[in-house]
Parts: C-alpha cells; structure tokens; sequence
C-alpha cells in the first residue's frame, strides 16, 4: 500500500511491521514525531508493544538494554543532544551484543542552539560499536528499519538508521508500506540465545580482567566485519521480497566517471540532478553513495573509486581539528590502493543551511578546476 | 564458592560476559549487614492523649469508611466520645506533627463525628474473663469514676457507683454548659456504661451520707470526687449579694435553677470555667460581659478555641488586671476596684508571674461578679485515712491512696484515687485515663497481683495496648516528599448573633465528606498504612506484600514481608517510608 508519509512516520511504520515489542522514548525535536505515532500504536493496538516513557535519554538508552537483555526487539529514537546524552549507554548495548535498533535524526549540536540538520551528532557516535545506516528517501528509511533488525539479529550488533532533519523527517513523499505478512515472512521473531530469565538466571555484564576483555573486543570486530556482507546479503534477499534490493553503497553513472561525488543521506538525490545535468553536457561524472558508515565498507569504496582521476567529497558535518569525517574515512580506504585518485574534501550546509543543485555544481566546478584541493578541508558557501 | 575460568581461545567464549552457569546459588542478601525492619513506632497523637486513645489507628479507619470499628477503637479505651468530641482541651492536636503543614489534624472533630454517628451504639464488651467475686465502690460519678466502673463492668465486675448530687455526671453535667456538650448527648454516652451494668445511688455524698465503713461490702474503694469547690478572691467585699463562684454559678445553670444576670458581669480569671460562666452569662440575658484576667492572651488557660468564641459572642477580654476590692452597696455589688498587672520572670508554672503596677488603681462598675480562679477539692471526708499534699489525695502511680502515717489502716478495702481530686490534671481527658489506671490497677489488686509497673501518673495506659516502639514521630522524621499542604477542615458553627439567644450547640460537627478529607490529612507517623512506598522503590525487588484480605487498617497488621535471601540493605525502603515505620537494624554477623 502506498502512502504519502514523512520520513519520520516512514520510521514508525517500519517498526510497526518490525513488530517491535519494547520502545522506550524522550521526546526531542525533529525526532518526537517517530515516537509519537508509535505510542499511538501502542495505545490502540495496532502495535503489541510495551511504550515506556522515562526521564532522559540516558534511561532511553537503559530501558531498551534492559528490554533487549530480556529478549524483546526493542526499539527507540532521539537526535543530537539526546544521541550524545545516550553515550555511555551506546557503549553497553554494543558491548552486551544486543540487536537494538535506533533511529536518529541527524541535527546540528549546540550551542549555538540548532535544530536543522547535520551528520555530527551521529558520526561522534562512531566508535560506540553501533552499525550506522545513512538513508536518501523516506522509502529507504522504512525499508532500513525492517532490515535494520534482521542485520542486527543476525550479527548481534546495535544499529543506527539515520535520517536528515527536516528534509527527510518532515518531508512528505510516497512511500510504499509492505504487508504485515511479508514483512513476517523476511523477519521473524527474534529469539536470542541467552537472555535475562528469572528462571533461569545468569550474572551478566560483570568485571572481564585483561585476561578476556580483549577476546570479547576481537569477536565484536568479528560482528562488525560480518556485518558488511551480512548486510550485502540480507540487501540483496529484502530485494527479492520486496522489488527494492539495498547494497552498502550505490554506485551512479559511476562507470569511466572522472570524477566522483562521495555523498550520504539526501544530498544524494540533489546530486544525482547535478551528475545527470553534468553527464548531458558530456562531462563524466558520477556519483557514489555511502549507505554503510559503520562497518565501514572498505572494498566496495576501493572497488567503486579504482580508476577515478578525481574523487569529491561532501561532507555535512566537521571533525573540528581535521575535517570532513566522511572524506577522512574515504581517505583511510584508498591508502595503498593503486592508481589512487585526488580527493576534495568539502565541507558544506551545517547546521542544515540548504544544499542546493547549484551548490553541487560549484563543487564540481572547483573539483574540474583544480589539480589539487587548495585546502586541507574546502568550506563551502562560507561568507568570508 | 569461587571459580576462576579461564577460556584458551576466543572461540570457546561466549559473545558477552556472563556467566555460563545458573546463579540461583547466590542469594545476595548474603551481602547486606543491615536490614530493613517493620516497626511501627508511637504517634505524637498517641503519645500525648491523656485518655489513651488510639488516634492513629482510628483514623486510617475512618479513610477506609470503617466507622463503626473506627468509634470501637475509641471506646475500648473511652466511653466517652461524643463529650470528648467537644469539651477536650485535645492535646493531640498541639503535639500532632500536620501542625507544621497546614494545621493539625482536627482529631476532636474526628472524634465527634464518629461519636454521632446515627447507628446504634453498642459498646464494646471485654471477653468475658473469670474475674474474682468482687465488688468495687465509685465515688463520684464525674468522668473519672464512670470511667473507672465502665472498665471494671466490662472486665465482669459489679461495680455501684454514689453521686452526692441527685444527677449522674459529676462536672460533665453541672460544670460544662449544654452550648458545648448538649444533655441528649451526655445522657445517651452516661445511660450507654451504665447500662451495663452498674448499680448507681444518687444523693449520696461522701462523709456525710456514707462513709468508710459503709462500704465493708465492697472489696475495692474508687475515690473519685473531683474539685467542687471554687478558690476565693480573698478580697473585702467578696460575700457580698452578687458575687457568685464561678462552679456555683455554673452548677445553678446546668440544673435549671432559677438565676437572675447583670447586666453588667465581670468573670475573673482566664481558665475554661472563667469562659462558660461568661458565655453563659450572656446567653442568661447579661448586656455586657467582660473577663478580667491577671496575665496575658498567652497564658490563658483555656482552650482557644473557646476563646475566640468567646469574643465572637461579644465577650470583652480585659487582660493584666485584678480585683482589689469588690465594691458594694447595701450589701449588693456596684463595682470593682482594680489595679493593672505588669508580667515579670516566669513562675514555676514556666508562665510569667503578673506583677502589680504601684498606683494603678481603677474602679469599674459591675452588677455581678463571678470569681472563676480554680478549684480543690473538699477532702474533709477523709480524716485521718489518707494523706494529702496540696490539696490533692496523695496516690501512687497504681491510683493507690496513701495512707496517712498516723492513721490506723482500719480498712478492710483496697483504696484507690484518681480524677481531680488525686492528680489535678484538671481536664475530661485525664480524668478518663485516671479512671481507666485505676481500673487496670484494682482488678490487678483484686487478683492478689502485684502493683508495680505502672508509668508515671502523666502517661496514659491502654485497656488494648499494641507492640509499638516508644519512640516518638517527630515532624523531621516525616517524608515531606509525600505531603502537600494542605488546610485544615474546620467544623461548621452557628454564627454568634444567634447562638447567644440560647444554649444550642455552638458547633455543628463535620460531614462525613469533612471527616474523609480530614482524615487523609493524617501523617499516620511511624504507623504503616500500607501505602506501598516501600513496596514500589525496593530496588532488589525484595519486599513482598502480604494480602491476609483483613482491613487494612488492623492495628498491628503486618502489611509486608522483607524476603532477606535477596535484601541488600540499601535501606531505600526505610528512607523514602513517608511515616517512619521502618527501622534498619544492623546485623551483627561476625558475633555469631
């Protein structure tokens, strides 16, 4: 059934036909509406789960690992200053190896105070050993929920599906909304291996000395590194399902491409206008997009961008202290390659200043004209 | 038990720390070195009730709708609600801890309102015991002695009961005026204990219609005559025509005698006898009454209540000033010579002592004059039996008189005393527990048991006492996180232009609406009543509600049991109990 929905109410419908059972919840803005229809879910049935209403993002966090701990699919949502207020519990559902799926609505940190969108907030979360889903249309951002738990399951790893504020979250577009019973068939109930039953009762989560901690550290790297083609995997299977296959990355017009946009999120579909224009006008130019952030999808980037004289980087969001997080991560995975491309790292629309096709078509202006990036990192539509 | 498990590779792990084995054998209350203690402790109510009664219980009654077992409660220990619902000087209520957050709980209201209540009332009967063959005699059927025969009647004992005066109810009757405590309701509390039994025999007055000897009969003597006598002015002119004793004028009043007012009155003094003959004056016809009180407002003595309704009525309070000299003419009175008082250092009554101001002289004129400066007793029935000490029989702490050391011990009873003629307490209420001691204490006598124990003669003493800590609730123990401010339910009253027309009740009680919002309001300090706090904040899950489907409101019901193979002692649960109910005991392991 196809409906014209927001991004935000894309994600709850996802979780719907996820059949969450647990979501716990603090309201912040541009996320509430997620969780505000979920607990209207709750409340009339249409959703058999447990909506737990507690004081802070930090007790989100706690509320969903207790959840998850017990068995339950457990699901919650925040942004920004709720993600950072989360961290120390990012942490312990990753280390507890608890499929927990959270959606996050990328917004700008304060001060000062912003609530439009930007990648910081979840790209600091990077080394909390969640998996991190960046998503271009509200279709992708239903269809990466459902995925979202069966990767999770299957790695035992927390995910994170982000979304752009505003242009994403409160935007309307068609979605199609699959049946309950399909969605069924490619996900079942989650049934973990160990879980806290009083029952049967078991120390969790106790003091691990220098003797294990490290093996514990190993078998996560391990997850992570499944991850990539257990994604790859359950991608391509949710296309035979549902008509809409998902890799880690996509490639566009990308083949005997000079030069490459690197995007994520909705910059996507602004720069797809941008390459088609380019390419009309004989240029090739193409366009890769980054799906999979964490794991992050070393040799389908290498694989993509071998050959390329250029590679443009777009990164909305700044590691204050060096740069574009999405250029340095491209950077890491062509060290060694052969025939290594010049990268731009350009850095453009914090705090959810728009982007717009022209702004695409300046970045690739300066990454036509010019050798070599002038600067370490390249701001954009910046008024100096 | 320790283990220590080492893994040779990363693939013999499991992907999260945890134990592999069941943890069923560690029962973590092994961890805990204090532990958390129901232990209901003592309300300042409670404590401060001369009459010993269990406010506390009844009115966790009262906010489950029990009324019936809630007005029980009180009469196992007072058979005298409906008078102590109005007339008590209610010490409860000065000691009750809500007085710092919106005004003490309205306990004589709450009393009042469970006394009229329109159900028949059957007053409780102690199970019957195997009591010894015994008689008892009362002298004085004032509250202290129906309250002593009430409690031996009850235990099985025949109990007679003499009355000097042709009516039963000693100062109840002839002392406090029917505005306050209405004859249909101090007929109906009086009938109901004697109508259990005991024999009463009016127009009997002690050391002159019956004596000592009188009384071989009887194996237990309860002397219980009270204070009858007003003290004097002992200032010239005071026999004059016109100048009545406060407690004389009081009595003419309540038994219907003919008695001419004013217009012009002047009470003296500032007790509760000083307010109800003025306010009875008043109501008598007298255009202007004024009470003429040496000290101040602070040092009155009488209930504040009763003041305040006083001056609504129209009643002056002229305050540091005392009668010199009354005034006369013919014999009669014209006026008061007066001289204004100055207050110096306190007096061993802990009030300052009202000292004349040289050359204040003032003369006031006055058609009557009503002396209300206290009482004693008039002990002269006693003789040589007993011994007295400022005015008062002089008893031990069982009630029991001693005797005089030159008196010959010619009596072959058990002699006992209490009430104002023995303590001086002065009030309904302690007159009540005084009676109720020495009941406990003569069929203690009467089995041949050993008078020892008894608390001081200020404490009460409980017919059905609970195992409660003596400690007392004060307003710091309480958990102010739990209660809101709010005002106290103050009972309805007739507006004074038209109650001084008359003797009608000045006061119209509560509605039960009143009395539920009014209970609410109680701390129930130290007493659990099962609000479930506990409960809800035990971290380890450990406290476990015990559903015996009894009413709550059981004294002494244990509502909840700790299950200490868990209990960590964090002792959440005592800190956040809103009334102190919880102790934590330490548990000395390593003495074992």
């Amino acid at each position: 059934m196809e409906k014209v929905i927001m991004g935000n109410h894309a994600v709850s419908y996802g979780v719907q036909l996820a059949r969450a059972q647990v979501i716990a919840a603090y309201p912040i803005t541009p996320q509430t509406q997620i969780v505000e229809i979920l607990s209207e879910f709750c409340a009339d049935g249409r959703l058999d789960a447990k909506f737990i209403k507690v004081e802070s993002e930090h007790s989100v966090m706690a509320a969903v690992v207790g959840a998850s701990m017990a068995g339950a699919r457990a699901f919650t949502a925040t942004s920004s200053h709720g993600l950072a207020l989360m961290h120390e519990v990012l942490h312990w559902a990753a280390g507890g190896r608890l499929p927990i799926v959270m959606a996050n609505v990328n917004r700008a940190m304060g001060p000062g105070w912003n609530v439009w969108t930007e990648q910081t907030d979840s790209l600091a979360q990077r080394d909390t050993g969640w998996m991190q889903f960046y998503c271009e249309t509200n279709q992708e951002a239903l269809d990466t929920v459902i995925q979202a738990f069966k990767i999770a399951e299957a790695v035992l790893l927390p995910v994170m599906i982000v979304l752009d504020a505003f242009v994403l979250s409160h935007t309307m577009e068609p979605v199609d909304i699959p049946d309950q019973a399909v969605v069924d068939g490619f996900l079942p109930l989650y049934e973990p291996e160990f879980k806290l039953d009083p029952g049967d009762p078991h120390a969790f989560y106790g003091l691990v000395t220098p003797d294990h901690y490290m093996e514990l550290r190993y078998k996560m790297h391990q997850a992570m590194r499944d991850a990539v083609q257990a994604t790859q995997r359950i991608g391509a299977q949710f296309g035979d399902v549902f008509g809409r296959p998902y890799d880690v990355v996509e490639k566009y017009r990308i083949e005997d491409a000079d030069i490459v946009l690197v995007t994520s999120g909705s910059i996507t579909s602004t720069a797809r206008v941008v390459v088609d224009a380019w390419r009309a006008n004989g240029h090739k130019v193409g366009l890769l997009k980054m799906r999979l952030f964490r794991p992050f999808p070393f040799e389908a980037v290498r694989e993509a961008l071998a050959g390329t004289r250029k590679v443009a980087v777009i990164d909305r969001n700044i590691s204050q202290g060096h740069g574009g997080i999405f250029a340095a991560e491209v950077k890491s995975a062509l060290y060694g390659a052969s025939q290594q491309p010049v990268l731009f790292p350009f850095i453009i629309g914090l705090g959810g200043r728009d982007v717009t096709p022209e702004s695409i078509h300046s970045i690739l202006n300066h990454t036509q004209s010019h050798d070599m990036p002038a600067e370490e990192s390249i701001w954009m539509e910046v008024k100096k | 038990m320790s283990y220590e498990i080492v893994f040779k590779t990363e693939a013999d792990m499991p992907l999260l720390p945890m134990s592999l084995g069941s943890t069923l054998y560690n029962k973590t209350g092994s961890w805990r070195y204090v532990r958390p203690i129901y232990r209901d402790k003592t309300s300042p109510c409670n404590h401060a009730c001369p009459a010993g009664e269990d406010i506390v219980t009844y009115l966790a009654m009262v906010t489950e709708g029990q009324y019936e077992q809630a007005r029980q409660t009180i009469l196992q220990e007072n058979p005298f609600p409906g008078v102590c619902g109005r007339v008590c000087a209610h010490p409860c209520e000065s000691e009750c801890n809500r007085a710092q957050l919106g005004g003490a709980i309205a306990i004589h209201s709450m009393e009042r309102f469970l006394a009229d209540l329109p159900a028949p009332r059957a007053l409780p009967r102690l199970e019957q015991r195997d009591v010894p063959d015994a008689r008892v005699a009362v002298i004085g059927s004032g509250p202290a002695g129906l309250s002593c025969a009430y409690q031996l009647v009850r235990s099985g004992y025949e109990v007679t009961v003499f009355e000097a005066l042709p009516a039963v109810g000693g100062m109840l009757r002839v002392g406090i005026p029917s505005y306050r405590l209405p004859r249909d309701v101090l007929n109906a509390e009086i009938e109901g204990i004697v109508s259990l039994g005991i024999e009463i025999r009016t127009g009997m007055r002690f050391g002159e219609d019956l004596g000592f000897e009188d009384l071989t009969d009887y194996r237990a003597v309860f002397l219980a005559v009270g204070q009858q006598r007003s003290l004097r002015l002992n200032v010239p002119g005071e026999d004059a025509s016109g100048v009545t004793p406060g407690v004389q004028f009081l009595r003419q009043v309540n038994l219907g005698q003919e008695i001419t007012v004013g217009p012009t009155v002047a009470v003296i003094g500032g007790g509760n006898t000083a307010m109800d003959a003025a306010r009875s004056a008043l109501r008598l016809g007298a255009s202007d009454v004024a009470v003429l009180y040496r000290r101040s407002r602070h040092e009155m003595p009488a209930i504040p209540d009763e003041v305040e309704e006083a001056e609504q009525e129209g009643i002056r309070l002229e305050f540091l000033t005392a009668p010199v000299e009354v005034l006369t003419e013919n014999g009669r009175v014209r006026g008061l010579r007066c001289v204004r008082m100055r207050l110096g250092a306190p007096d061993e009554s802990g009030r300052r002592r009202p000292e004349v101001i040289p050359g204040s002289d003032y003369t006031v004129d006055v058609d009557m004059v009503i002396p209300a400066l206290g009482q004693e007793a008039d002990l002269s029935f006693l003789g040589d039996r007993g011994q007295v000490e400022r005015g008062r029989i002089a008893i031990n702490e069982a009630g029991v008189m001693s005797r005089s050391p030159s008196g010959a011990d010619r009596s072959p009873q058990g002699v006992f005393a209490g009430g104002d003629a023995a303590t001086g307490f002065g009030t309904v209420a302690h007159a009540i527990g005084s009676g109720k001691r020495a009941a406990l204490a003569i069929d203690r006598y009467l089995r041949g048991q050993a008078l020892e124990g008894f608390p001081p003669l200020t404490a009460h003493l409980r017919v059905a006492p609970r195992d409660v800590d003596p400690t007392v609730v004060r307003f710091e123990d309480i958990n102010l996180a739990y209660f809101a401010e709010e005002p106290r339910t103050v009972q309805r009253q007739r507006p004074a232009a038209e109650r001084i027309k008359g003797f009608g009740e000045v006061n119209l009680g509560y509605s039960e609406g009143d009395a539920l919002k009014e209970a609410e309001r109680c701390f129930s300090c130290g007493v659990c009543n099962q609000c479930d706090t506990c409960w809800l904040f035990c971290p380890d899950v450990c406290i476990h509600r015990l559903d015996s489907g009894a009413p709550s409101a059981a004294p002494g019901r244990q509502a909840y049991e700790v299950d200490y193979d868990y209990c960590k002692g964090c002792g959440v649960c005592a800190e956040e109990c809103p009334r102190a109910a919880i102790v934590m005991e330490e548990e000395l392991k390593w003495r074992k």
